[in-house]
């Protein structure tokens, strides 16, 4: 099956500065992507470009098959980053509007309860919680029941509950069949999410891979966490690699079944600890460490497999 | 793409339009406080017709395309200036953009609100200036020069609003465009009391044809401007009309480039 969303080496700059920088990526029909990355890295950008509010200077763009600017509008959903709809319209008649706009739209009521909204409750956008204003939004992404939607950071200013909400709504979308393409700065969205994740760091696409992938291939090593004002030379010869994070110790490369020779070993050396945990790397450190130096990704490893 | 979805489409923009103006009651009450406010201050308080070419030397009905003018020409200009800047800002255009709709059906929603609105306005500013004994006729050409002034303006404003870069910007746009044309456009201030030389420069004013028209159609037997006579004067601002709005949707930033 060809891919519904297609970028081809694309490049876009804003004056002198580079916003993308050869990007090429391509998602499946009823895959859900994430795309991660710092502010400023081109995230927003590239979503305009592939959606069509935004033709790159170079490169090639497809939506379902055509150039952005003559895909199918009807099969496309969008939820743009900081949407600011009409502020005087209730949450039905905003989606209601949104729907108004395609020949083929579900009910909004319907919708609003889908993102657990009260389609009956009088209060205008503009007086809505940031969490209401923002399922509401999602809801109006919604109005045409699309194939394809990108949504750019849609859980920004939602509390974990209403962010839970919604991973649920969009979750359902994944396993009826429509495409998402997800841009986030929330690390846990994307992991529980995206079928595949994109970190793009200064406009490149630096990795993608499955979350376990990218885990795996850049997460760095299981650790357990000393808290303590101890010397890491305290743990020389202990067999492991330790660092001092802060106000703590990371003890690199222990398994889970080792914790208890790590405890001991502070015990038998008098080490005085306030707390030891043990951490295993998850896609937070795959951005960390990515964003900060993209050039551990050699070139020709970009695209990680599950 | 019917033409039933094009109007159903329209018809969705126009209605949360109307609804979001009618719900900001400040903009509900100005805008039509305002005509009311024109009539008691230049009707009721000024006296007008004092005979010289100054202000407010002529009759009451001279200045009856006046009167319309600050309405048609305001009103549209800062409303739809600012309402493009407003869907910039809010990434509107964005959503609308990956929508079936087009910049020309959101700007003929637009219009329509504005002009149904000015409409109103200017029905109430005419019957408050009949109301104060002022010398002038009630002409069928009203019917086609005031909405069609509306739709002018309101393309000219989605320009302005293209161009400007915020909110703020198009409010300050439009009313340093639309003060100078208010007062150059043979409106206030008849043609006889500018310098001869500048004379020619006012028929370059889109209004000045507005003001034209609808003199000659309400205050007869006192047609100053070129080309003389009411449906010469529409016909010059039909085209201008039609020249402003396809450049206004056109401009109108519904992608970023």
């Amino acid at each position: 099956m060809a891919p519904v969303v297609v970028a081809d080496d694309v490049g876009e700059k804003y004056g002198d500065t580079v916003a993308l920088d050869g990007v090429s990526l391509a998602v499946e029909s009823g895959e859900v992507f994430a795309l991660i990355g710092p502010n400023g890295a081109g995230k927003t950008t590239l979503t305009r470009c592939l959606t069509g509010t935004r033709t790159p200077d170079s490169g090639r763009v497809e939506l379902l098959g055509e150039p952005p600017s003559k895909a199918a509008k009807e099969r496309l959903g969008l939820l743009p980053q900081d949407f600011d709809p009409p502020d005087r319209l209730t949450a039905r008649e905003l989606v209601a509007y949104y729907a108004g706009l395609y020949d083929d739209a579900r009910d909004p009521g319907d919708l609003l309860r889908t993102v657990g909204m009260d389609p009956d409750k009088s209060t205008w956008y503009g007086d809505m919680s940031g969490g209401e204003q923002r399922r509401t939004c999602v809801a109006a992404s919604l109005a045409n029941d699309p194939d394809v939607l990108f949504v750019d950071e849609p859980t920004t200013g939602i509390d974990p509950a209403g962010r839970r909400a919604l991973w649920d709504v969009f979750e359902a979308l994944a396993d009826g069949g429509t495409t998402v393409f997800l841009t986030t700065h929330y690390m846990a969205e994307a992991e529980r999410l995206a079928d595949r994740v994109g970190l793009l760091a200064d406009g490149e696409l630096v990795a993608t891979g499955s979350p376990e992938a990218l885990v795996a291939a850049y997460g760095g090593e299981q650790y357990v966490v000393v808290e303590t004002l101890a010397d890491p030379a305290a743990l020389d010869g202990l067999g492991y690699d330790v660092t001092r994070e802060g106000d703590a110790l990371h003890v690199l490369g222990v398994e889970p079944a080792d914790i208890g020779d790590v405890a001991a070993a502070l015990d038998e050396r008098g080490i005085d600890f306030d707390a030891l945990s043990w951490t295993e790397p998850d896609l937070e450190d795959v951005y960390l460490r990515l964003a900060d130096d993209p050039t551990l990704v050699e070139a020709d490893e970009e695209e990680v497999v599950a | 793409m019917g033409r039933v979805s094009r109007l159903s489409r329209v018809a969705t923009e126009a209605r949360a339009a109307y609804k979001s103006f009618v719900r900001r009651r400040v903009a509900v009450f100005f805008t039509f406080f305002f005509p009311i406010l024109l009539i008691v201050i230049f009707a009721g308080l000024v006296r007008t017709g004092g005979g010289g070419t100054g202000l407010f030397s002529q009759p009451p009905g001279y200045y009856v395309p006046a009167y319309l003018a600050v309405v048609v020409l305001f009103t549209p200009l800062s409303r739809v200036g600012s309402e493009v800047a407003r869907f910039r800002e809010g990434n509107r255009f964005e959503k609308l953009a990956a929508s079936p709709m087009t910049r020309g059906e959101w700007l003929v929603a637009q219009t329509l609100v504005n002009a149904a609105l000015i409409a109103l306005a200017c029905i109430v500013l005419l019957v408050l200036l009949s109301a104060t004994g002022a010398d002038f006729r009630f002409s069928p050409w009203l019917v086609l020069f005031v909405p069609t002034g509306s739709v002018l303006f309101c393309g000219i404003g989605a320009i302005l609003g293209a161009l400007a870069d915020s909110q703020d910007g198009a409010i300050t746009a439009s009313n340093g465009i639309a003060l100078p044309l208010l007062f150059l456009s043979n409106t206030f201030l008849s043609p006889a009391s500018l310098p001869a030389w500048f004379r020619p420069v006012t028929d370059l004013s889109p209004l000045s044809y507005f003001a034209y028209g609808v003199r000659a159609a309400t205050y007869p037997g006192n047609h100053a401007g070129w080309p003389g006579s009411a449906a010469a004067d529409y016909a010059v601002l039909l085209v201008l009309t039609v020249v402003a709005f396809v450049l206004g949707a056109y401009l109108i930033p519904w992608t970023e480039r």
